[in-house]
């Protein structure tokens, strides 16, 4: 009785709902399709991958391992052993994929702030009545159409031992004239001033949209609250750049989790292991050791945190706008 | 009212006029520093590819070649069969950022702004892929595109990058900061969802279309891992896959490299100043809430 | 604009379609080889058209992939069922993997249906065979030499370099050579360059887990580093410099490298980019190890165990790294792997080649140790070596320090 009676209400909400959801399909279809079929259906296989000793070649020559690909890439008994020892840092000092995570949370947290304050800061001038406006966002822009193959090369000749960079900093008095990229720490802050230099402009041009959707009124009502400039930025502007902030910065964070180009190119993760990021290690094991199902493990470890910061992105974004 | 805040505001400037003065020059010099920074690379660039190859690392920098070398043109395209590249580059790069543009926007549709079953689970996928890097499913998604026959021809390059989730979420964040009021009123006065769609959304994402054509267009154009991994025959390579062969190949012509990559920048250039006005009026008038 | 971009695509596509039609040829047999820098090897080019007068009916084409990306690109179209008819081999340790996933085709039962001469590798095919069995030939065989700018020798009127010369004479050797805008010697970034001479001695491997024996060699470029004697690691390594540019510039006096370099120099000098007098000698020794002992490289070719076309695939393997295909690679000056009377005869008549004796004395090396040997975990320990390698050469860590972490992390590898 009480299931028919479901399936009545069902069947009795489900002709518009039904229609809707047609129409709705047929809206989907097109890019659904190629992306089900080139993108989705791969990315569930690299799931099962991770679960799988498989290298290639025929499908028959897949084995089920279960967590094995895991324990290897984290070294499981090596850094438990090290643990009882007191050697809390193993992980992070010594094994390959401890190493990449570190650098690219390192990278991740440094870059996307610094991207963000450069690409606000230069959108709110922008923003003001500036003679040749349209010239500067050009400019600032452009880094962002080109390509990475030509730039790297670029970048690496900028920050050579005696290049300009370097000449510039020794004129302000600092004594460094070394090849950014030779040097351990440094290899890794040529990386981050590769990628502010070239993300600033495209997040600029977001927050200059941005900001002239916000209604004037607020500033006016502002002023005639005796506010003063940084008063109006934090109380007004800041809050209304929140949405943006928010898509700007998912964005930007799942971009800089899965850093490659620049690293491959400039710094081929070295010197040592100083700028391995976690997408140049899975990219040398399924390829260069061609290990895919201990690659996919990585993946996963990979989206597992970016899925994670996702969430908590998006149920503060639901907070922001209770707010 | 708020002409009497103008003049207020008018006011306190007439108060300081030193102090604005003085703002307005910051605000210029930090501008400029900020331009020059931004374009050194590019000046390097052009300024190495019209020298000759040893006069690249003269120190000080002659920012101005003593003689203009215009010739390293005219070499590289002696030296690479760059119109090949171009021309393969070319039609990837235009059917990806029409196919994505189209069915993104249509995609995007039905998630912002029509209930369905399952949105939400797939919405999720959609997010999701966009986390996993490439190198992860690189493996089995070759692997299908070989069984379909698509290996190094250039449409694997375009159903390899034409559906990307990217446009879906970049597209569906525009359409929300869209009233749905619009949406109600239209579906109101008749008008089917495909009407909607067609007009009302379109003109009003101008500015979205805009972005993700250059996005996309940018993106295709500098990919190099897809075109290295797909794109095997000399016939089908891209302008990437040849300007890194080239690097390769002529390790210490650094003014020829200059040249041949200032040469692969002119194209996207080319689309970013065409479409830039729409991209930020666009943007401006149809307000960009995340 | 939408107007204009479904113009523009419609005539991408005619464009597309003209071109497929266009491809369509006649019908000769096609095998593919998947080869690095196909257009500017010249060994590949002339084996190529010998290749082709001798099997009209075969039309050989090569698949260029750029040498940086090699290993990857060819391992995806492998595990991407790829059907490439032979796939050269770079390194031993690609050779291994893929063996192991069953991309390669055992060669034994080619070799004997076909009762294959092998003695003219005088062993050197053995680094091919995995666990008893033939999975490669090789064509060409590279040992490393000692280049030297004669031009600048003589200008400072000091003594060519010899074929019996001990390291520590070598060092002293590059800095007397190292002036203002000269530099005495040429390390390129590899590992091979620098610190690869601890294996000449036959006794230590790269993969034993002990490379204690590598602090000579490194100490030994910190020192020339020092004195500006030879360009820095660093520098190299951010402009990208390559070492044929790099000694064909004409102000390095000496380069230990590769005898592939040979071919390459002889086609600078052909096409006017160099223009110096230039000869070679066995590299230096250490104390205590032969003079002429080196360590050297493999170049061989794979059959694709996907090959739709194996028994043209064994013509071309067999034609390739026998007498034949040899004296075309030697014609080009490099060294085929097959040594014969006739090859040695085509190696010594390559135009260009330096006419003095010591050059020629060069060409017979008493002892070539391999530079990786193949092991368990080669593809593990490897970059582990070359990782803390690029540490040492930017000085991040102590010769010392860095020996010790390559021994350690090895040795984790096989807890």
């Amino acid at each position: 009785m009480a299931q028919t009676a479901v399936q009545q209400r069902k069947k009795g909400m489900s002709k518009l709902e039904r229609k809707n959801t047609l129409i709705a399909y047929t809206f989907l279809a097109p890019n659904f399709l190629g992306f089900a079929i080139f993108t989705l259906v791969p990315v569930v296989f690299s799931i099962m991958l991770s679960f799988i000793e498989w290298n290639g070649g025929a499908l028959s020559n897949m084995k089920w391992v279960g967590l094995e690909n895991y324990a290897t890439i984290f070294k499981v008994e090596k850094v438990a052993e090290k643990f009882a020892d007191g050697d809390f840092f193993y992980f992070f000092n010594r094994v390959d994929l401890g190493i990449a995570l570190k650098n690219t949370v390192f990278y991740t947290l440094i870059t996307v702030p610094l991207t963000l304050v450069c690409a606000i800061a230069l959108a709110m001038a922008l923003n003001k009545a500036v003679k040749g406006a349209v010239a500067f966002r050009t400019i600032f822009f452009f880094p962002y159409v080109a390509s990475m193959v030509a730039i790297c090369v670029c970048w690496n000749f900028m920050l050579m031992k005696d290049g300009p960079i370097n000449r510039f900093i020794m004129a302000l008095g600092i004594d460094f004239n070394k090849s950014w990229t030779a040097d351990s720490t440094m290899a890794m802050w040529a990386i981050i001033l590769v990628s502010v230099w070239r993300n600033m402009g495209y997040y600029m041009i977001i927050y200059l949209a941005a900001l002239q959707g916000v209604p004037r009124e607020l500033y006016e009502a502002a002023t005639v609250d005796g506010a003063n400039k940084w008063q109006q930025f934090r109380n007004v502007t800041l809050p209304q750049l929140k949405p943006t902030t928010f898509f700007a910065s998912i964005m930007m964070v799942i971009s800089c989790f899965k850093i490659y180009d620049v690293v491959a190119i400039m710094t081929e993760g070295g010197p040592g292991r100083s700028t391995k990021m976690l997408v140049t290690y899975i990219y040398d094991i399924a390829f260069a050791r061609i290990k895919y199902g201990e690659a996919s493990a990585i993946s996963m470890v990979l989206l597992v945190i970016v899925l994670v910061i996702t969430i908590i992105q998006f149920s503060s974004e639901k907070k922001f706008a209770n707010d | 009212m708020s002409q009497i805040i103008v003049s207020k505001q008018r006011a306190i400037r007439k108060d300081n006029p030193l102090l604005n003065m003085v703002g307005k020059v910051l605000l210029y010099v930090v501008l400029i520093a900020v331009a020059l920074f931004t374009l050194i690379p590019f000046v390097w660039m052009i300024s190495s590819s019209l020298k000759l190859d040893r006069e690249v690392f003269v120190y000080p920098i002659r920012w101005i070649p003593e003689v203009f070398h215009w010739e390293n043109y005219t070499l590289i395209w002696q030296k690479v069969p760059l119109v090949t590249y171009f021309k393969n580059t070319a039609f990837i790069a235009i059917v990806v950022t029409f196919l994505q543009t189209l069915t993104s926007s249509f995609a995007a549709y039905a998630f912002a702004k029509l209930h369905f079953k399952g949105r939400d689970v797939l919405f999720m996928a959609y997010i999701a892929t966009i986390a996993v890097p490439w190198q992860a499913y690189m493996l089995p998604q070759f692997i299908m595109m070989r069984s379909m026959g698509l290996y190094d021809t250039l449409w694997a390059m375009v159903v390899l990058q034409a559906f990307s989730a990217f446009g879906v979420f970049l597209m569906r964040q525009f359409y929300q900061s869209i009233p749905t009021e619009l949406c109600e009123a239209a579906r109101i006065d008749g008008l089917s969802e495909y009407g909607i769609w067609a007009r009302i959304m379109l003109p009003l994402s101008k500015a979205a279309i805009a972005t993700l054509v250059i996005f996309t267009f940018v993106g295709t154009w500098n990919d190099y891992m897809g075109p290295m991994i797909y794109l095997t025959r000399d016939v089908n390579k891209t302008i990437q896959v040849g300007l890194r062969r080239f690097i390769q190949e002529n390790s210490s012509d650094y003014h020829l490299i200059m040249a041949a990559s200032l040469c692969s920048l002119l194209p996207v250039s080319v689309v970013f100043l065409c479409l830039q006005k729409y991209f930020i009026e666009g943007i401006a008038t149809s307000g960009l809430k995340g | 604009m939408k107007k204009l971009l479904s113009m523009i695509l419609a005539v991408m596509m005619l464009l597309s379609v003209a071109g497929f039609a266009a491809a369509e040829e006649e019908l000769k047999e096609v095998l593919t080889v998947v080869t690095w820098d196909a257009n500017t090897t010249p060994y590949l080019i002339a084996q190529e058209a010998a290749f082709e007068a001798a099997h009209p009916l075969i039309d050989l084409q090569y698949i260029d992939v750029a040498s940086q990306d090699y290993a990857i690109k060819a391992g995806s179209m492998l595990s991407g069922n790829d059907t490439s008819d032979v796939f050269m081999v770079k390194e031993i340790s690609d050779l291994v993997n893929w063996k192991a996933q069953g991309f390669a085709e055992p060669l034994d039962g080619y070799m004997e249906k076909a009762e294959y001469d092998v003695s003219g590798f005088v062993g050197m095919e053995a680094n091919y065979a995995l666990e008893g069995t033939q999975y490669a030939l090789p064509f060409r065989s590279d040992f490393w030499v000692l280049f030297y700018n004669k031009d600048l020798f003589d200008a400072a009127g000091i003594a060519y370099p010899t074929n019996d010369m001990t390291w520590d004479a070598y060092a002293q050797l590059a800095k007397d050579m190292t002036k203002e805008g000269q530099y005495g010697t040429h390390y390129h970034t590899w590992l091979s360059a620098v610190a690869n001479w601890a294996v000449a001695d036959g006794v230590n491997t790269l993969a034993d887990g002990q490379y204690d024996d590598l602090a000579y060699f490194y100490n030994l470029y910190q020192g020339l580093e020092d004195a500006g004697a030879c360009m820095a690691y660093s520098e190299l390594k951010s402009s990208g410099l390559h070492y044929s540019a790099a000694f064909a510039n004409g102000n390095v006096a000496m380069m230990p490298m590769g005898y592939w370099y040979v071919s390459t120099l002889i086609g600078y000098q052909n096409d006017g980019t160099c223009n110096f007098n230039w000869g070679i000698t066995a590299v230096p020794h250490a104390e205590g190890v032969a003079a002429g002992s080196s360590f050297g490289n493999l170049t061989g070719v794979m059959m694709n165990a996907k090959s739709e076309n194996k028994a043209t695939a064994w013509e071309y393997i067999s034609w390739l790294c026998g007498v034949e295909g040899s004296k075309a690679t030697a014609s080009t000056g490099a060294r085929p792997a097959w040594v014969s009377e006739d090859v040695a005869t085509a190696m010594a008549s390559v135009a260009g080649f330096p006419t003095d004796e010591a050059s020629k004395a060069a060409l017979l090396p008493t002892f070539v140790a391999v530079e990786w040997p193949v092991v368990d975990k080669l593809s593990d320990i490897k970059p582990i070596v070359e990782e803390e390698h690029t540490l040492i050469m930017t000085r991040e860590i102590s010769v010392e320090e860095g020996i010790e972490e390559m021994n350690e992390r090895v040795a984790e590898l096989f807890e």
